[in-house]
């Protein structure tokens, strides 16, 4: 009895402090906390960010919050234009040289200015080896992405030459994923402070936070303004931004309904319903970059065969899972590039869905229902395959199944966790497989070495290749667009391999949904980017 | 004498925690998937140069009896690597979350006893009565509903359609709270923050009542059964003959012996608490361990993984442990 009159006194005096803090109005916060004029603008992120090391990473998400507060020689828009950054001018001086003149005048977060130093500094931190020491020396993850650059230049203060291996015709796409660190500071802090403190010269400064939980920033008052071509231009607009990590798609949207966040990103298609409904809220798209098909093993019988291959192509209606599962957010895949790349042959359609044109092909290859029990025959049984995929994709692959077994085709779907699938597809083990391929560059290269050239082991080349497909004239286009220079010229060359792809088929051709987000109403001057960034500057707290 | 049994218990902990190593380096080694493969993605190219180089970094080039020695020489030093994800040591990313898991397992722990006595209790004084019936059924239903399920429920109810608590994370967005142990609720109140401890408590209630559900079910019926038993027994016969109030047979007498099994029980349940807390913190937005060994497990992070299981591994041997020690004073005849 003693403990619990001993205990009564400070429990009595913590309730009494609780509810007088109950009472209290939250105006009435300690000195140093937000004010509540602040406008504090907070997003809710799918997944945490790794890093905040431009150079450490190769995730979506972690530049999305990096870019935030670190900016870059160009950036891009919320579609695929590169406009110029930090740089004020790109000049290709020889199919193998670029020249960045420089801002004058930008500075990070320490105060102190952007020079070409920084920038040279940035860019060898990524291309030379073991630039990164912390925790141990190891070389950036994000070498690769700009893999033809071989050397960067300082030639005054303000000019940097980047030297390339070889001609590269999407170098500015892909340079805009790189953001520039202050050379000085890093070398002060060490890696291992940086991270914990990082610094750019982006529109807000890192205020404090935990990767996994949320990242605090406060706008960044001396900032240089943005792109000119990409107005507004100036400080940020709200005060506050803060990146909270919310994993769980039903709890990003509840938190979105409840007034929690303001923005929210990855809202899957079934939940856009109940956000569509709610007057406080918008819901916004931006076509998307992950285009998504069943790839057919070409090398396993029937699907050696192209008829089988095209057959299933017409036995599809992208259209009807369009509107019953993506509620029209998407758009039917015409070939093996999403339409929004900026080398897509515009002369090519989706396949019709056209199941007598189907069944004939199959037909022709042998495939016909021959027992009349319904189902479609092959040499003798029936014809029956499994399509593997990933929880993602399997309400997508639960329509693709039910439509293919309406046809007659005994089609079954597989769930797998990707990284046990993976060596498996890459081995030819597997018969189908439903998928994506990101394509945020908007340009063939990456995307198609990846995807359609045969595999050749220890290179690029069919490091995505789960069709198993092997064209030697596609080959060559494809490394033949890699380095050519002239637009034109390298349109007809994708022109070319994509026709072959479109004809041979190695693959179901199905979708691309689109981006998926929504914000608040009270939110203004945001719109969706098609490579996911959300670009915090221009938004607006109404 | 107790203190020298606990201290042989922790040694003998100690060939159970090189067997979980063992155990856990082995099984991520056998899963399928390739943690560098998984790191590329999508994007750009990558070159063999590239994935040989990561591949060395992480010691993944190395025999895997090298590998293993590798790992088990640095638990010895105390390092249990560095994440590849991540690219940070792996006991300081555990030391950053662990914080988060305990104080939900622990609000989860106070909802579930909190709940389960009273309940447990009552039905067993009252067995057969309204109550007891009313309370079993609830006790069923806390046992059958996934956490996932009522997660989400709890939310939509309390969240978004009365707005009385907040939808996810340990903390309001905008509310400043400097860290002194992690653990929001006593920073917040060593930091004499009012609006954060408000905001954390606040916070903290559906994600311990969803994970503590299940707790309070499993105990509430564990605890009515061995009170049965007890009130039934002789010893508390006797005590209602030599005059004991009704309040004293029940709580000195039969709740006293009852509470052996229930120890038992709760002990177990600090599994269920850690096993359950991934979807939960997954659900709840709640940057704990169980989210950070989900990430890992799907990127392949090895040294994460490893490590957080040895620390899983070592709650469980403390809490076993625990109750042991407990049981010594629940009855002096028990002997450790």
């Amino acid at each position: 009895m003693r403990t619990i009159k001993h205990l009564s006194i400070p429990l009595l005096l913590l309730v009494s402090w609780l509810l007088s803090a109950c009472a209290a109005p939250i105006a009435e916060a300690p000195v140093g906390e937000a004010a509540p004029t602040v406008k504090t603008l907070v997003v809710g992120l799918a997944e945490a960010p790794l890093t905040l090391d431009p150079a450490d990473h190769r995730n979506r998400t972690t530049e999305t919050v990096i870019r935030n507060m670190f900016d870059g020689l160009v950036t891009r828009d919320t579609r695929n234009g590169v406009h110029l950054e930090l740089a004020e001018s790109a000049e290709l001086l020889d199919p193998v040289t670029w020249e960045f003149k420089l801002r004058r005048g930008v500075k990070f977060h320490d105060g102190s200015e952007m020079t070409a130093d920084d920038v040279v500094f940035t860019f060898n931190r990524i291309i030379q080896e073991n630039m990164i020491e912390y925790p141990e020396p190891h070389t950036s993850p994000r070498k690769g992405l700009i893999a033809p650059l071989q050397e960067v230049e300082k030639v005054d203060d303000y000019t940097v030459r980047l030297h390339l291996s070889a001609p590269w015709p999407p170098a500015m796409q892909l340079f805009v994923h790189q953001q520039v660190v202050p050379q000085a500071y890093l070398e002060a802090v060490g890696t291992k402070g940086f991270v914990e403190q990082p610094i750019g010269a982006g529109p807000f400064k890192f205020v404090s936070g935990q990767l996994d939980d949320q990242i605090v920033m406060e706008r960044f008052d001396d900032y240089w303004g943005g792109a000119p071509t990409l107005p507004p231009v100036g400080p940020a607009c709200v005060d506050r931004a803060i990146f909270r990590v919310i994993p769980e798609a039903s709890t990003r949207v509840a938190a979105l309904l409840a007034g929690e966040v303001h923005i929210i990103q990855a809202v899957p298609p079934e939940l856009v319903g109940a956000l569509m409904q709610s007057p406080d809220v918008v819901v916004k798209t931006a076509p998307g970059t992950r285009p998504k098909w069943v790839e057919l093993n070409v090398n396993q019988p029937p699907f050696d065969n192209k008829l089988v291959r095209q057959a299933l192509n017409h036995l599809v209606d992208k259209d009807l899972i369009i509107e019953a599962i993506y509620e029209g957010r998407a758009v039917p895949l015409p070939g093996v590039l999403s339409p929004f790349n900026d080398f897509a042959d515009p002369s090519l359609s989706p396949y019709p869905y056209d199941i007598d044109r189907g069944l004939a092909l199959l037909a022709e290859a042998g495939i016909t229902d021959a027992n009349g029990d319904g189902k479609l025959d092959w040499e003798g049984t029936t014809w029956s395959f499994v399509i593997d995929t990933i929880e993602e994709h399997r309400q997508l692959g639960e329509a693709v199944v039910s439509q293919l077994q309406q046809a007659g085709v005994d089609a079954n779907l597989r769930l797998w966790e990707y990284s046990v699938v993976r060596p498996m597809l890459l081995a030819g083990e597997r018969t189908a497989y439903l998928g994506d391929w990101g394509d945020s560059a908007f340009d063939p290269v990456g995307h198609m070495e990846a995807k359609w050239h045969g595999i050749v082991e220890g290179s690029p080349y069919g490091r995505g290749n789960f069709s198993g497909y092997n064209n030697p004239r596609v080959n060559e286009l494809i490394v033949a667009g890699e380095t050519e220079t002239n637009v034109d010229k390298r349109r007809e060359i994708y022109n070319e391999a994509q026709a072959i792809l479109y004809e041979e088929a190695p693959a179901i051709f199905l979708i691309l949904p689109e981006e998926v987000e929504a914000s608040r109403a009270n939110v203004t001057n945001w719109e969706p980017a098609s490579d996911s960034r959300i670009n915090l500057h221009d938004v607006c707290l109404e | 004498m107790r203190l020298v049994k606990i201290l042989e218990r922790l040694l003998a902990a100690i060939p159970i925690m090189i067997g979980v190593a063992v155990i856990v380096f082995l099984f991520m080694r056998l899963t399928p998937g390739d943690p560098v493969d998984i790191m590329m993605g999508q994007g750009g190219m990558v070159t063999a140069g590239e994935i040989e180089r990561l591949r060395s970094e992480f010691n993944l080039d190395k025999p895997l009896h090298e590998q293993l020695a590798l790992f088990l020489f640095g638990l010895l030093r105390g390092d249990m690597g560095n994440s590849f994800t991540k690219q940070r040591p792996v006991a300081q990313l555990i030391a950053e979350r662990l914080p988060a898991t305990i104080e939900l397992a622990l609000g989860a722990m106070l909802f579930g006893l909190l709940v389960a006595f009273p309940i447990g209790i009552i039905s067993a004084v009252r067995q057969n009565s309204l109550t007891d019936r009313l309370s079993m059924a609830g006790a069923f239903l806390g046992i059958s509903m996934p956490p996932f399920w009522l997660g989400i429920l709890l939310i939509l109810i309390f969240s978004v359609h009365l707005k009385w608590l907040p939808v996810q994370g340990r903390i309001g967005a905008d509310v400043h709270l400097t860290t002194v142990t992690g653990f929001y609720v006593l920073d917040s109140i060593l930091t004499g923050n009012r609006e954060a401890l408000i905001s954390s408590l606040r916070h903290l209630v559906l994600p311990s009542v969803t994970l503590g559900a299940a707790v309070a079910a499993i105990v509430a019926r564990v605890l009515r059964s061995s009170m049965l038993e007890c009130l039934r027994s002789d010893y508390v016969k006797l005590a209602r003959a030599k005059g004991a109030g009704e309040f004293s047979a029940v709580a000195k007498h039969a709740l006293r012996n009852a509470l052996i099994p229930t120890v038992t029980v709760v002990g177990l349940q600090v599994g269920v608490l850690l096993g359950g807390n991934m979807i939960v913190e997954a659900v709840f937005g709640w940057p704990g361990l169980g989210r950070l060994v989900v990430d890992a497990i799907f990127a392949r992070d090895f040294p994460l993984v490893q490590g957080a299981v040895m620390v899983y591994a070592f709650t469980f041997v403390a809490a076993n442990l625990i109750v042991d020690v407990l049981y010594t004073y629940l009855n002096p005849k028990i002997e450790m």
